[in-house]
């Protein structure tokens, strides 16, 4: 009988325990206020890139702004494997913010937001790019994503190095060519003193790509030459030969880790940004407030302490000499999930956590300040903060404080933020099948050593590259919004992709 | 006619005793089997039903997609990483495999002699099994921890790849750069091989010292043939361990496959990719199987050979036991029938 008891039990718990992990789903009432917006308590989820404190302050501003909801963050640590394990357990966030487009729309994780997104007349004070390119549109007349996180590319150039070696400041709003002239008057020296005209992080043909050429002659919305329909890797190859010409012709500073570096600085490990010897740094936006603009313990500024380096931020040139042009940027997209059963509220907290006013004036109190501080212990600004997606000018004016505002700096910060306002993001992170065409082609044969070590010229692969790329992105758009993904494309266009595709085949 | 009390066969109907004691076993292994069920044979069946599809997990439902033998043609043919990472693992395990089961026997026969601090020294060979797992090994061999600094690599490197291939040069090299690792692998071995020579009986010891055996011969002619068994279940806990752990990198490239967003992978692709990895690592066990596997000695055949007479002599016993049954039965039904006359001893015969 005990036994008979004991099993009972035993079954019992395990019973309750097995339902204690069903999904507590929830339902809307149907309730909303005069906004459109639900008067339900319900919750909302968003999973994102950027610095996690930063989002729960900010999740915590909007629960002050919608009392009824509930805002729950989480960082993604990699965008396939959280989701994929995500949609397999049945907890996919409502809201998030991803770097692979491919991921996303492969899967269908991003809903429809067009109708949110144009009856917003906020969407319409934006950098220009966005609405102009449809950046999250994906080359289709329907929204499911926006830019939520954006860093430009910026090129740095050390002051310190400029005076030294009695060299004249470039002008901030210098083309293409006076970059490149600039790098080769900057490298002199020999052996452990010598100074580079280059260093970098981003590569100088991603850079190119881009600013190749005028929006009169191609209109280019993303790498390689892409326009919205097709590619051309013409413009990259004359980048990327470019590059490799200064590379080999010993302009450009050594890498990190390697052999190169070690007969410059007797350390392999050490990095060009802090030695003091080279002139301009092709670097990452937040190289700036992340490291150069940090004190250390002892209270001395990084750049003071480490290489007595005076970085000033200069936009990517163009080709042609257009004060305003696009330039490169690291953008993650954000979007509505597809599983997400308050869509309008999502959209509500992607475009506050995102591009909103309301959004990035909460921001700006978290950055202002610098008490706040990270698990880490470093100031939120200092966190791999974005630059604002708004052109409120109010916004602008505060974010700019956030910057050097001494009379020698200020200047180049200020024409470094005004010329930055057509961002244009990464292949991976915009273009249906980037990710693929990379993967499957272009990284496979690896252009990029195969040009830096002179044993092939760039051109020579422009032409099968821009062939294949074509075939990747027209494979992709019928797979993600053809009659087996979103099925939003008209019969025309997938004649005119299976064209493409049929064509390469044969 | 006396009647014979029937024997109850032990295989027959079960008592009610029996029948409860057969329910509190089943109790008491039920957590194991629904373990089984539930954690390995459906994620295998499903994982087999997977390789055929390409599956793609959209928040709202999961899309399948069969593509018959697609996967594997584009394991093969569009992922030139898995046949490297696949030769890779093959000489590594081949040649891993033999070092740690060496090195653990070494270590067990060290540790089984009469030495001061005997527990300390097991405590200390086991310990990396208990600390040295998952994040804490990833981050030791991040660190370099899990190399000899004074070993040059580069030059081994250099020397293999004179006369072999780069690709097997490099799997070569890539040992002596772990090498640390690798004895830190000989934790559980050391432990069996342990328990292993502690069962010997002492008494085979003497009687070979007695006859003059030297240590080095007792090894060769007690030791060796007496551990065998365990030589090849440390072989295939190794082999298994090899290709199970965190630092293999085609576990981590199933791994990313499984949860990789693109439309090629997924779930679908990586289960391909296991099943394939699952026949090479049978294949490998099977072979260090055939290798090491006991081949019976004269005296086994011998004892086999009359066990299966002794069997065969039982079988030819109850088969006439059944004809003389069968054969009285059928006396029994004549007699009764009265066809048979039985001699009544009043007349001539």
């Amino acid at each position: 009988m005990k036994k008979k008891t004991l099993a009972l039990l035993l079954c019992a718990t395990t019973v309750f325990a097995m339902a204690g992990c069903g999904n507590q789903g929830s339902s809307s009432s149907g309730n909303v206020d005069e906004n459109g917006v639900t008067t339900d308590d319900i919750t909302l989820t968003y999973w994102h890139y950027e610095d996690e404190t930063t989002m729960q302050l900010l999740a915590e501003a909007f629960m002050e702004k919608y009392p009824n909801i509930t805002v729950e963050t989480r960082q993604i640590s990699d965008m396939s494997t959280d989701l994929s394990a995500a949609a397999t357990a049945g907890t996919f966030p409502d809201v998030f913010a991803g770097t692979d487009v491919d991921t996303a729309l492969a899967n269908q994780y991003w809903r429809d937001i067009t109708e949110y997104w144009n009856n917003d007349p906020e969407n319409q004070n934006l950098m220009a790019t966005i609405n102009e390119y449809g950046i999250g549109c994906f080359d289709t007349n329907v929204r499911y994503a926006a830019p939520v996180w954006c860093q430009p590319s910026a090129m740095f150039v050390d002051k310190n190095v400029v005076e030294t070696l009695n060299l004249t400041m470039p002008d901030t709003d210098w083309t293409w060519a006076e970059m490149i002239d600039f790098i080769k008057t900057a490298t002199q020296g020999s052996g452990n003193d010598k100074y580079y005209g280059l260093g970098y992080y981003n590569r100088l043909d991603s850079l190119y790509g881009i600013a190749a050429v005028s929006s009169d002659v191609r209109r280019i919305k993303g790498e390689f030459g892409f326009n919205g329909t097709d590619y051309d890797l013409s413009y990259w190859a004359i980048g990327e030969q470019e590059f490799a010409d200064l590379k080999r012709a010993g302009y450009v500073a050594p890498l990190q880790g390697t052999m190169e570096m070690f007969d410059w600085l007797g350390d392999p490990d050490a990095w060009f940004g802090n030695t003091g010897h080279a002139a301009v740094a092709s670097e990452g936006f937040w190289t700036f407030q992340n490291i150069w603009n940090t004190t250390s313990d002892d209270g001395v500024p990084y750049q003071e302490k480490y290489g007595g380096t005076d970085w000033i931020p200069y936009v990517t040139p163009n080709v042609v000499d257009e004060k305003e042009h696009n330039t490169i940027a690291s953008m993650y997209l954000g979007g509505v999930s597809t599983s997400c059963k308050y869509p309008y509220e999502a959209y509500l907290l992607l475009k506050f956590m995102g591009w909103g006013v309301d959004g990035w004036s909460a921001r700006m109190d978290i950055y202002e300040d610098e008490s706040i501080v990270n698990a880490s212990g470093v100031p939120l600004k200092q966190a791999m903060m974005p630059v604002p997606l708004t052109l409120d000018q109010t916004i602008w004016d505060r974010y700019k404080a956030l910057f050097p505002q001494d009379a020698d700096h200020k200047p180049y910060w200020d024409d470094y933020f005004d010329s930055i306002t057509r961002p244009v993001p990464f292949g991976w992170q915009s273009i249906a099948g980037y990710w693929n065409f990379c993967d499957q082609y272009f990284n496979k044969i690896g252009i990029h050593d195969l040009v830096d070590n002179g044993s092939a010229q760039a051109a020579d692969y422009a032409e099968e590259a821009t062939r294949q790329a074509n075939y990747y992105h027209a494979e992709a758009m019928i797979s993600y919004f053809g009659p087996k993904g979103y099925d939003i494309l008209s019969e025309d266009e997938i004649a005119q992709y299976e064209a493409l595709i049929a064509s390469f085949t044969q | 006619m006396s009647k014979e009390k029937k024997v109850k066969d032990p295989r027959g109907k079960l008592g009610k005793l029996e029948k409860r004691e057969a329910r509190v076993g089943y109790f008491f292994v039920a957590p194991w089997l629904i373990g089984v069920a539930l954690f390995l044979l459906y994620p295998l069946c499903q994982s087999f039903y997977y390789m055929w599809f390409n599956i793609r997990i959209t928040p709202l439902q999961t899309v399948y997609t069969y593509v018959g033998t697609g996967n594997f043609t584009q394991i093969w043919l569009e992922n030139p990483e898995f046949p490297q990472q696949i030769v890779t693992y093959l000489w590594q395990t081949i040649v891993e495999v033999p070092i740690i089961v060496v090195f653990a026997l070494m270590i067990a026969i060290m540790l089984n002699g009469k030495i001061k601090c005997r527990g300390l020294f097991r405590l200390i060979f086991f310990l990396p099994v208990i600390i040295v797992s998952g994040p804490v090994m990833n981050m030791l061999v991040t660190e370099g921890a899990a190399s000899i600094p004074a070993l040059n690599t580069e030059s081994i490197m250099t020397a293999f790849d004179a006369f072999l291939p780069t690709s097997l040069a490099e799997s070569i090299t890539e040992i002596f750069a772990d090498m640390i690792m690798i004895l830190w692998y000989s934790g559980v071995q050391i432990l069996i091989f342990l328990s292993a020579l502690q069962k010997i009986d002492s008494a085979m010891y003497e009687a070979a010292s007695m006859d003059g055996a030297s240590g080095w011969e007792s090894f060769w002619k007690i030791t060796l043939p007496t551990i065998k068994p365990y030589i090849l279940l440390n072989a295939v806990y190794s082999v298994i361990f090899l290709s199970s752990n965190e630092q293999n990198e085609l576990i981590t490239m199933i791994q990313s496959a499984m949860f990789s967003g693109t439309k090629e992978k997924g779930y679908g692709y990586a289960a391909a990719m296991a099943w394939m990895y699952a026949v090479i690592v049978t294949l490998i066990v099977l072979l260090f199987f055939l290798l090491l596997g006991s081949k019976k000695d004269m005296y086994d055949r011998q004892v086999k050979r009359r066990q299966r007479a002794v069997k065969k002599e039982a079988r030819l016993v109850k088969k006439i036991e059944r004809r003389g049954k069968r054969n009285a039965k059928k006396i029994e039904r004549a007699r009764q029938k009265r066809k048979y006359k039985t001699y009544s001893g009043e007349s001539d015969y």
